[in-house]
């Protein structure tokens, strides 16, 4: 193996950026309504001239308006799975860690019913309306955080075994806690919840709330890429590590806190989208190799593609009617990731 | 075997070799370390930009002459000019503002709503069915695909299921007026047409009786300016009502188990209008649940001994082998209703918040009490639904609804 430069670095990064372009410009085009290609760029280049209201009224609206948001939604949330799945692999150096095995999403999704069944007994503006299911998501998603970090000390310090025992047993506790309020309520208040645990891209969200989630991204992804090299040599073993250098403790709670933030900021506005935190990861190492340096904007760009190619096909396949788009996910991920593995082996 | 920096393999991981191990490493030793230790920067812009130049001369340009560059360029200046020219043109000649006025819906929010609504999207089946018996179908642009009722509502363009509306599809379709229920809409669907600046009047916020769907009704009409329709509809509807109840008045009502569901069991509450259509057909429901959708123990059933099970089909085949598939289970044997093979099929009308379920609750009276009727012609069989009685609505009967049986959630909510 070639050793990994800035140059090249760049350049793959350069590669995958140039391939979510692309596949942005495409998930634009594609949808329920036909667009033409060149009502499209006509539309973005009177955008680029600040005049939009010159926009063509129909293709304005749908394409600015409705697609244009949801994509950067699903770019958001495939880069925040995949780097959080990156973070939690390394971490508790388990190749079947994903972002939401220490019970985040468990934590998000009991927030997000209980701000769901507040909702209906306060008199909140529409604004507020908006804003609750994904600050309620969010809240429980850190109170989850925090009492999985309890748990999984020990001895002051975080332990890989403990830290995931501890987050899968709170997970099934609080899966159970969801099942016995949806039982129990009347199922008004519940109404969007089932489309929250398939995951669901298609709930505008408000254009505050998604400079929030990028400065979010920004800051913990950028936590996370500064342990980068301590990662690789984590890989090789805790006291290895150790020896070679790596503040080993420093290093878990940062990687644990922010990937754990990046779950808590994306289930908070698309619900569970399973399978992108797991595979991307995977499919990037097969494809560029281990090293964390390489591998983690690599999974960021890799998990924006996969998901905006996900919600386009679930948006596509059986329009006007909307698949959820973790199905999908699952649907064109797993062939993909069987290639790739068969391929490595033979 | 590799020397130097660059990651070494250790155990099927990458790790760096020992040589390149500061204590911390950060982005100052990455552009340190890695980007000026053999090559220099001028060297790099020199590659570069001799790769792009070479690439572009072997791939996308064929003729290396300098002319042909030019003639690329002021080709596409022209055409961005172009492309710009008709935006021009369409933002001088805005629309003249149609006719607004407010109104505050049955959600409680405040919509403006333009004074005639000519393009109308229907969210919800019931809706749908509601516009039909109010003469309004020509001005229904768009509906989900549960609106199966009637017939000619299939044919209108359809924009997704209730729940999941593809938000594209009500956008394209130009609609001055979005009708959604409480009931099956998600509030986020609203709050995202709201935001995109079309207007949505809610309704049904609180239908937990027949009324309530008839004044929704009512509303409906003077929303959509032809109030006088709406009178005469609900007036009709109230004496179908009046007549019914004076039929039944003195008969005791018989104690039904209205099933939803199957497996698992599904019943409805005492707090919803299915309920509450149970009881204008002189059934009352042994269920005395205050959640909508209970799920309920087969030995509270058993305990409480229903004297009909009612099941709700747009087949009445369908409701058939239901209720032989669980007369076929032994724990299903304990019910006298079973046993004795009393039930009553209606149609699906009744799940629906919409004036069609009258017909629904003079169906099930019927087969509930069929003496009250002597003078009228009885069902021979439970089974097998009596026509529906004539309404203001091009009437098919139910069960000829072309729809498949729905899943289980949408059949919980496509109402």
């Amino acid at each position: 193996m070639r050793p990994l430069t800035l140059t090249r670095l760049l350049l793959r990064c350069g590669v995958l950026a140039l391939i979510l372009f692309a596949v942005v410009v495409v998930a634009m085009k594609l949808g329920a309504v036909q667009v033409s290609l060149y009502g499209l760029g006509k539309d973005l280049i009177s955008v680029l001239l600040h005049r939009t209201s010159a926009l063509s009224s129909d293709y304005g609206m749908i394409v600015l308006g409705i697609r244009l948001p949801r994509i950067l939604l699903a770019i958001f949330v495939g880069a925040s799975l995949s780097v959080a799945g990156v973070s939690f692999q390394a971490l508790l150096r388990n190749p079947l860690a994903d972002p939401y095995v220490l019970g985040v999403s468990s934590g998000a999704a009991l927030g997000a019913i209980v701000a769901l069944i507040v909702e209906g007994h306060l008199n909140l503006s529409p604004e507020m309306a908006g804003l609750i299911t994904p600050v309620g998501a969010f809240l429980g998603a850190a109170v989850t955080i925090a009492a999985v970090y309890i748990l999984g000390r020990r001895d002051g310090q975080i332990d890989s075994t403990t830290l995931l025992l501890g987050g899968i047993i709170t997970a099934s506790f609080l899966s159970a806690v969801i099942m016995f309020l949806m039982t129990t309520l009347s199922g008004n208040d519940l109404r969007g919840s089932a489309f929250w645990f398939m995951g669901d891209l298609s709930t505008p969200q408000p254009r505050s709330l998604l400079y929030f989630l990028a400065f979010g991204f920004i800051i913990a992804a950028g936590a996370i890429y500064t342990t980068a090299s301590d990662l690789n040599l984590l890989l090789a073993g805790e006291k290895e590590a150790m020896h070679l250098g790596v503040d080993v403790p420093r290093v878990r709670i940062v990687v644990y806190i922010a990937a754990s933030i990046l779950t808590g900021l994306a289930v908070s506005v698309s619900g569970t989208i399973g399978y992108v935190g797991l595979l991307v990861p995977h499919v990037m190492r097969l494809i560029f190799g281990s090293d964390h340096r390489m591998l983690i904007p690599a999974s960021a760009l890799g998990g924006a593609i996969a998901l905006v190619i996900a919600d386009t096909l679930a948006r596509t396949v059986t329009s006007p009617t909307d698949l959820p788009v973790g199905a999908m996910t699952a649907l064109a991920g797993a062939p993909l990731f069987i290639y790739l593995l068969r391929r490595r082996i033979a | 075997m590799q020397f130097g920096r660059g990651p070494a393999t250790v155990f099927g991981f990458i790790a760096e070799s020992q040589a390149t191990l500061p204590r911390r490493r950060g982005w100052a030793y990455f552009a340190r370390g890695y980007a000026s230790s053999t090559t220099p920067v001028s060297r790099r812009v020199f590659l570069l930009s001799e790769f792009l130049w070479r690439s572009c001369q072997g791939r996308f340009v064929q003729h290396r002459s300098i002319n042909a560059m030019r003639r690329a360029r002021v080709f596409g200046v022209a055409v961005l000019l172009l492309s710009a020219w008709p935006l021009r043109a369409q933002s001088l000649t805005p629309a003249p503002p149609p006719a607004m006025r407010e109104v505050v819906d049955e959600f409680g929010r405040t919509v403006r709503v333009p004074e005639l609504p000519m393009r109308i999207v229907s969210l919800a089946p019931s809706l749908t069915e509601t516009l039909y018996a109010l003469g309004v179908q020509d001005r229904l642009v768009g509906d989900t695909d549960f609106c199966d009722y009637p017939p000619d509502a299939q044919k209108k363009t359809k924009v997704g299921g209730a729940i999941n509306p593809n938000l594209e599809e009500i956008a394209a379709l130009h609609p001055d007026l979005v009708l959604a229920t409480k009931e099956i809409n998600r509030p986020d669907t609203v709050r995202a047409l709201d935001n995109l600046g079309i207007p949505v009047y809610g309704t049904d916020a609180h239908t937990r009786t027949v009324d309530d769907i008839l004044s929704t009704t009512q509303k409906l009409a003077d929303l959509l300016g032809v109030p006088e329709a709406g009178k005469s509809l609900t007036a009709e509807l109230h004496a179908r009502l009046t007549a019914l109840h004076s039929k039944l008045e003195a008969l005791p009502p018989s104690r039904v188990l209205f099933i939803v569901w199957t497996h698992p069991l599904i019943s409805v509450g005492k707090n919803t209008f299915i309920a509450d259509a149970l009881r204008k057909a002189d059934a009352a429901s042994v269920v005395d649940a205050t959640q909508d959708w209970p799920q309920m123990n087969l030995e509270e059933v058993v305990r409480l001994q229903p004297d009909y099970l009612v099941f709700a089909a747009s087949h009445a085949e369908s409701a058939s082998r239901d209720f032989e598939s669980l007369a076929s289970l032994p724990s299903w044997q304990l019910l006298d209703a079973v046993r004795n093979r009393r039930f009553a099929v209606i149609s699906d009308a009744v799940n629906r918040p919409a004036p069609r379920i009258v017909s629904a609750i003079e169906d099930l009276a019927r087969q509930l009490h069929p003496a009250a009727f002597q003078d009228s012609p009885a069902p021979e069989k439970p089974a097998t639904p009596a026509p529906l009685p004539s309404n203001p609505l091009p009437a098919a009967p139910a069960h000829m609804t072309l729809n498949t049986q729905p899943t289980m959630v949408e059949f919980a909510c496509a109402r």
